[in-house]
């Protein structure tokens, strides 16, 4: 079971998400952008880690969209193949159109891509805009320790396919752009519908308040992690990889002085891998 | 009357991002045949109710504009570019959060009560080997195809 950590110029995540993969019992290697595309098939699933591909120019995960990698990724996931895009991953999935990857809501937007591969971009990872009583007090990059609820069932998506539907967890965000806005029509009913939303920002106690701080970056519904139709490819913003060990949690967590006991984020990586065996 | 005071702010030094996006649309989308060049300004399109728009104007350079490293030029009430290029004006369709806090810098920080509005975009100075109207035209499909997103962005070719 070998999985392909994708590392494009600016990306700064991919050795601790490698450590996470191995760290479930999956084989890995950091897979660089300009390597032939071709030798993707030969890996199980993949990852695109976090970071600032191509310094985030033009705006984040647009550039690396459009590298061959990409297009040949896209066959990867149509053959049912899991992906899990964190952060900047997840922006570079929505920006090939992998994510949401319906093409069903709606007409508006070009084809934009298509001839190389990629599908319709049906939504966008803005700027954060945080808003509490009706009022934006921050804007930009922000990072924190957030809350997440497990809004999909078990089995629905390739990144969360052990986890039940309700479940809790702890993980952090580090992000200017994480912000899921569309003006495709009726995309958010249709992700809601077909549990396409696999993770909202919660509180403590799992209420989703679609206010600052508990929606962190003014995300529509909160959403903070969304799958395909077949559920095969997540993205979301906040890094399981950095809580993976119960030691990377914050000090005011009691779980920190239990260094040995799994951090939540290792959640995410059993799935992936749980999924692969139950796929193959 | 309100007046509008058009500043538009461009690199002495290269410009990595307008490389970045010239290497992608010729490298990765095929338009090696008929791009020539891709240059880059950044653009704030002042309101102010009162004051000598001139003078105005210089003060904003002095706020909005690094003398080190980039070049501007002023234009009161008109937008108007040079021959040779398409420009694209790329600027956000939802809230932008830069143009609000420059506004409120501007006034409340730095004490230009007179500032009405604060509008920011990114032209993008397209350099074509073919002429208009198809540059145009392939100008339109650029923007389409990369430099914007079109749930957040939206665009318009000035030229």
């Amino acid at each position: 079971m070998k999985i392909a950590v994708l590392q494009f110029p600016g990306t700064n995540c991919e050795f601790e998400t490698l450590v996470a993969v191995k760290a479930v019992g999956m084989d890995g290697e950091i897979f660089r952008w300009n390597r032939s595309a071709g030798e993707l098939s030969g890996f199980d699933g993949f990852v695109i880690p976090g970071g600032f591909s191509y310094q985030d120019r033009l705006r984040a995960g647009v550039i690396a969209s459009k590298e061959p990698v990409m297009s040949a990724l896209k066959e990867e996931a149509g053959q049912g193949k899991p992906i899990l895009g964190i952060c900047n991953g997840f922006q570079i999935l929505v920006e090939t159109g992998l994510l949401p990857g319906s093409g069903k809501c709606g007409d508006r937007g070009s084809d934009r891509g298509s001839e190389k591969g990629t599908g319709k971009v049906d939504m966008a990872l803005a700027q954060n805009v945080m808003v509490s009583s009706g009022k934006i007090v921050r804007r930009g990059y922000y990072c924190d320790w957030i809350n997440l609820r497990h809004e999909a069932s078990s089995k629905r998506c390739s990144g969360s396919f052990s986890i039940e539907r309700g479940a809790l967890l702890k993980i952090p965000i580090a992000h200017g752009e994480g912000n899921l806005v569309t003006a495709t029509p009726g995309l958010i009913k249709k992700l809601n519908e077909e549990e396409q939303v696999v993770f909202r920002y919660c509180d403590r106690n799992g209420r989703v308040i679609n206010e600052f701080p508990v929606n962190v970056n003014g995300s529509t519904e909160s959403i903070a992690a969304i799958c395909n139709e077949q559920g095969n490819v997540l993205g979301m913003m906040p890094h399981p990889e950095r809580a993976f060990f119960a030691w990377q949690l914050p000090a005011f967590d009691p779980r920190k002085q239990r260094p040995d006991e799994p951090g939540p984020g290792r959640k995410v990586f059993e799935s992936m891998k749980r999924y692969i065996e139950v796929n193959a | 009357m309100s007046q509008k005071i058009n500043l538009r702010v461009w690199l002495k030094i290269p410009d990595a991002e307008a490389a970045t996006v010239k290497n992608t649309l010729i490298r990765r989308l095929g338009f090696g045949r008929v791009l020539a060049d891709v240059r880059k300004e950044r653009l704030f399109s002042i309101e102010v109710d009162s004051g000598e728009p001139q003078e105005l104007a210089k003060s904003f350079a002095r706020e909005l504009v690094n003398e080190n490293k980039e070049s501007h030029i002023v234009l009161i009430d008109e937008l108007k570019f040079e021959e040779g290029y398409v420009p694209v004006k790329v600027a956000l369709h939802i809230e932008d959060g830069e143009a609000i806090s420059t506004r409120e810098r501007l006034r409340s920080r730095l004490g230009f009560e007179n500032v009405v509005d604060v509008k920011k975009a990114t032209v993008w100075k397209l350099y074509f080997k073919t002429l208009k109207p198809e540059a145009e035209a392939v100008a339109r499909e650029i923007a389409e195809k990369l430099l914007i997103n079109p749930h957040k962005d939206s665009f318009e070719i000035l030229s």
